[in-house]
């Protein structure tokens, strides 16, 4: 079942690091957008009956402090998932509550790093655990 | 130093005019303290006074909303107020929506502090308890000796501009906003006693409540709806044109019922909308945009629904507590029952 | 199991040519920790200071914070599988320096963050200002991924503290308490009227700066399990979390964990202590799902009365959260949460990502998005170079007179979600 993530998922994200080491082996969506556009991007899909595999608002970084964002989805089409909608919907209206803000241009890298290592945690999880 | 000055609002009942047969009495000025504004001095000792109190009647307020608005936004104008307290309300519903409703609008129009005091069951504070700060009091005016001195604290610290404290703090409803305090105790501590209490059934107050989930199951469907009645009842303000009800642009105090037998089509001769709450620009161009009977209509004509109930109910959704909404959801819901319709179409905006 | 814990009172903490306590007063010698710090090659240099409480002092950014400890009786050591060979902890005597603590600080990412000031406003808000520190300063070998670094620096806190930790094996505590905690079957026997309660603590584990190792397992990598909570005063729980100053649990939360405390306090008296569980906060959402399936199914199993959940981290956390409260309250247990909430500087947001109306009995450390105004304090140890990037901390923020406008997200330990600290909020 595709909850667990089989064949390519999809994964959307702004982050190129990501874009880059997953583009082999998922269907990378690679958005050159803001964190907030990836999210929409996300809800969208998730209407469109893809589920969302990991939570949109992953690590403790805030939505402002972070520019990027990378979000698994599956790459199956069914029915709305109705946890999928509820969550996605939830993480848009956590993201919009944090004021936007500048973040200098020498982080980036860290950022994308950060944002890297969680969405590569989470599919080792998947891997180890499912 | 000089006293802060204060404009105190207050009901016809609390003048000493009357009570519901007084309850027309027209907005009035008088000066100095009136009723429990004596109660408000003695509590300011010398840091503030009631300047001018006025006196406006519960209906009179409810009923000509946006006159009395004008008129007490002039009188506390007028007297050059700093600060502006409503009430205390206690349990009296349309008394706690006035000093609600003026608060708000004193806040806005004037930018000065504003305080009132109501039951935590009140109508009003329902309405208003995310807006304005309303100190808590009990249900009874018996308790006006022990209300006043609260709010006369708040009130002057609202008046100098000090940090207000959290709501258990200060004694404010909550709702308003979130803000931290220290306990006396640490929030594990809290935690293990907030359990001991829960397994035990007794009562306990958690420190978040979660927002409101009024979930309402879905009812089975329907079986046949080529054979149904089908009505239309809308929150988004659709009205005949001219709003014949005075249905509020926002806080309804009330919902309409409006014939449409014969009506295929509403159209900007005909209907506009009353809600307040969003662009009317194509709801008045065509209020079918909202209050779909022409689609309805063309159904009925194919069969594909049994027919159009030939009346539909509305209010204006924005700012309409939930009791209201409750309230004439329960009234015309079983009115459509006893019309027998089958099926509603919930339109909001 | 049962576990005895001597405090050795510290109220003071100086550089010296010995390492060692004397009266009261915990000395260093910095050479010597130095060139045991450097014995990992991926550390290029490091330097030490010493903040004590109302110093006019800011520290920052902080990674950990440690307390020196010391097992003096029963099997294994302090921070086992990690520092020490692997093997079961919590049992027999264990000493503390209570009062000094090991303050880890370095950049890792350029965006981390957590402030401790010694005096002034933000002292009131963290508890470390109230600890005698060595603070630790380490520059990584150039070209270190930030992995390793996080690693390295990691792994030289711990040993800092397990060091200075050994020196209060050989003394007299102050005070003593004893904590003792029964097999199931005891327990039932000894309390048959009190309600049983257990403790479920969820653990940060999502990858780079969020991780927490049990044992040194990798916690994300771990299915949900059990604890016996004294095993945690042993250091059987480690932070590798750096992201979130406010409401990330430091290795020394852990080592203190107010609810294993306050559990035992009443353990006996009002309620029968019976168990503790850990489960993780992964960003896979079957992984949630599996996880909190799992809490619900060991609490049923245990047959537990009631329960306290506490929760780390701020955004999906509150999913994991609200998905084991939920799922814990249908099998007929109660539950109280401990959250903290974000609503806004204005406090008029929604204060959680996610909710549920079973969730119904909520302890909150308050609201992280609260603004405060820090004053100017004569001296910085780390760097205020990223004050302006922690979170909570905001563009221009930094004020010509040199104080500093933060949210309390940026202050170490201010909204602890274990229920460390007095502030709340409504």
């Amino acid at each position: 079942m595709s909850a667990f993530g089989g064949g390519t998922n999809i994964l959307v994200t702004n982050n190129p690091m990501a874009s880059e080491l997953f583009e082999s082996t998922l269907q990378v969506e690679y958005l050159s957008a803001s964190l907030l556009d990836v999210l929409v991007r996300v809800r969208n899909l998730v209407h469109s009956g893809h589920t969302l595999l990991t939570h949109p608002l992953s690590g403790s970084v805030k939505p402002n402090e972070t520019h990027y964002k990378s979000v698994l989805l599956s790459k199956s089409r069914g029915k709305a998932d109705a946890q999928s909608v509820q969550i996605i919907g939830e993480c848009i209206l956590a993201a919009q509550r944090f004021n936007a803000r500048q973040l200098p241009a020498r982080y980036l890298r860290d950022m994308q790093i950060v944002d890297l290592s969680i969405i590569s945690s989470a599919l080792e999880t998947k891997k180890t655990n499912s | 130093m000089s006293k802060y000055k204060v404009v105190h609002y207050i009901n016809q009942f609390y003048a000493g005019i009357g009570g519901e047969e007084f309850a027309d009495h027209k907005p009035e000025l008088r000066n100095g303290a009136v009723g429990p504004g004596a109660a408000f001095n003695a509590a300011f000792s010398d840091k503030a006074e009631i300047v001018k109190t006025i006196v406006c009647g519960d209906s009179y307020f409810n009923e000509n909303l946006s006159d009395a608005k004008k008129a007490l936004i002039e009188m506390v104008k007028g007297a050059g107020a700093d600060i502006f307290i409503a009430g205390p309300a206690f349990n009296a519903g349309r008394y706690g929506v006035a000093c609600g409703t003026i608060c708000e609008e004193v806040s806005r129009e004037l930018g000065i502090p504003v305080l009132t005091g109501m039951f935590e069951e009140n109508p009003g504070a329902e309405m208003f308890k995310d807006k304005l700060h309303i100190v808590a009091t009990s249900n009874s005016a018996a308790s006006m000796r022990t209300a006043v001195p609260k709010m006369a604290a708040l009130a002057l610290k609202l008046a100098t501009g000090e940090q207000i404290g959290a709501s258990v703090e200060e004694g404010y409803l909550p709702g308003r906003a979130r803000v931290n305090f220290f306990e006396k105790e640490r929030g594990s501590k809290r935690a293990v006693d907030m359990l001991l209490k829960k397994m035990a059934g007794e009562p306990f107050t958690t420190e978040y409540p979660m927002p409101d989930f009024d979930r309402v199951p879905p009812n089975p469907a329907v079986a046949d709806i080529t054979k149904a009645t089908v009505a239309l009842v809308t929150s988004g303000g659709i009205v005949p044109k001219g709003n014949p009800d005075r249905i509020e642009s926002s806080s309804a105090s009330k919902y309409g019922e409006y014939d449409i037998t014969g009506v295929d089509d509403l159209t900007f001769e005909t209907y506009e909308t009353a809600h307040g709450g969003y662009d009317p620009v194509y709801a008045n161009q065509d209020a079918d945009r909202v209050l779909p009977v022409d689609v309805l209509r063309e159904f009925e004509k194919e069969g594909k629904i049994g027919k159009l109930h030939n009346k539909f109910y509305t209010t204006t959704g924005n700012g309409t507590s939930t009791k209201s909404s409750k309230q004439y959801a329960q009234e015309f819901s079983q009115k459509l029952k006893d019309d027998n319709v089958q099926v509603v179409i919930l339109t909001s905006t | 199991m049962k576990l005895e814990v001597g405090y050795i009172r510290i109220c003071d903490i100086s550089f010296a040519e010995a390492t060692e306590v004397k009266e009261g007063t915990l000395y260093v010698n910095a050479k010597e920790l130095e060139s045991m710090v450097l014995e990992d090659e991926r550390i290029a240099a490091v330097c030490f200071d010493i903040a004590r409480p109302g110093e006019s002092v800011r520290i920052t950014p902080v990674k950990d914070v440690i307390e020196p400890r010391a097992k003096v009786e029963g099997p294994g050591d302090i921070f086992p599988g990690v520092i020490t060979k692997m093997s079961t902890v919590g049992m027999g005597k264990t000493h503390v320096l209570r009062g000094a603590a090991v303050v880890t600080v370095g950049k890792i990412v350029g965006f981390q963050e957590g402030i401790i000031d010694m005096s002034g406003l933000g002292a009131e808000y963290t508890p470390f200002s109230k600890t005698n520190n060595l603070v630790v300063n380490f520059t990584p070998k150039e070209g270190l991924s930030p992995h390793e670094y996080e690693a390295a620096a990691r792994h030289a806190g711990l040993t800092i503290a397990y060091t200075l930790g050994k020196l209060s094996a050989a003394l007299t505590p102050d005070e003593t308490k004893v904590y003792e905690f029964p097999s199931m079957v005891e327990g039932i026997k000894k309390y048959p009227d009190l309600p049983r309660v257990g403790y479920v603590q969820m653990l940060q584990s999502q990858g780079l700066l969020h991780d927490t190792y049990v044992y040194g397992v990798d916690m994300k990598k771990s299915i949900t399990t059990m604890l016996c909570p004294t095993e945690t005063m042993d250091g059987a729980i480690i932070s590798g979390n750096c992201v979130s100053a406010c409401d990330k649990n430091t290795t020394y939360h852990h080592q203190n964990n107010p609810v294993i405390e306050d559990l035992f306090a009443e353990h006996g008296k009002t309620l029968n202590f019976a168990a503790m569980v850990i489960t993780n906060e992964n960003v896979y959402l079957a992984d949630k799902e599996r996880s909190s399936d799992w809490t619900a199914k060991l609490v049923d199993y245990l047959d537990l009365d009631g329960v306290i959940i506490s929760q780390e981290g701020f955004g999906n956390p509150d999913t994991d959260l609200i998905m084991n409260c939920k799922k814990i309250e249908a099998t007929g247990t109660r539950t109280v949460i401990i959250t903290n909430e974000y609503a806004g500087r204005d406090g008029t947001s929604q204060s959680l990502a996610d909710a549920d109306p079973s969730a119904d009995a909520l302890v909150t450390a308050g609201n992280s998005n609260q603004v405060v105004t820090l004053p100017k304090l004569d001296r910085v140890i780390g760097t205020l170079e990223y004050t302006e990037k922690i979170a909570g901390g905001f563009a221009g923020n930094i004020v010509a007179d040199g104080s500093i406008t933060v949210e309390l997200q940026a202050i170490t330990g201010a909204t602890n979600e274990l229920g460390f600290n007095l502030m709340s909020a409504r």
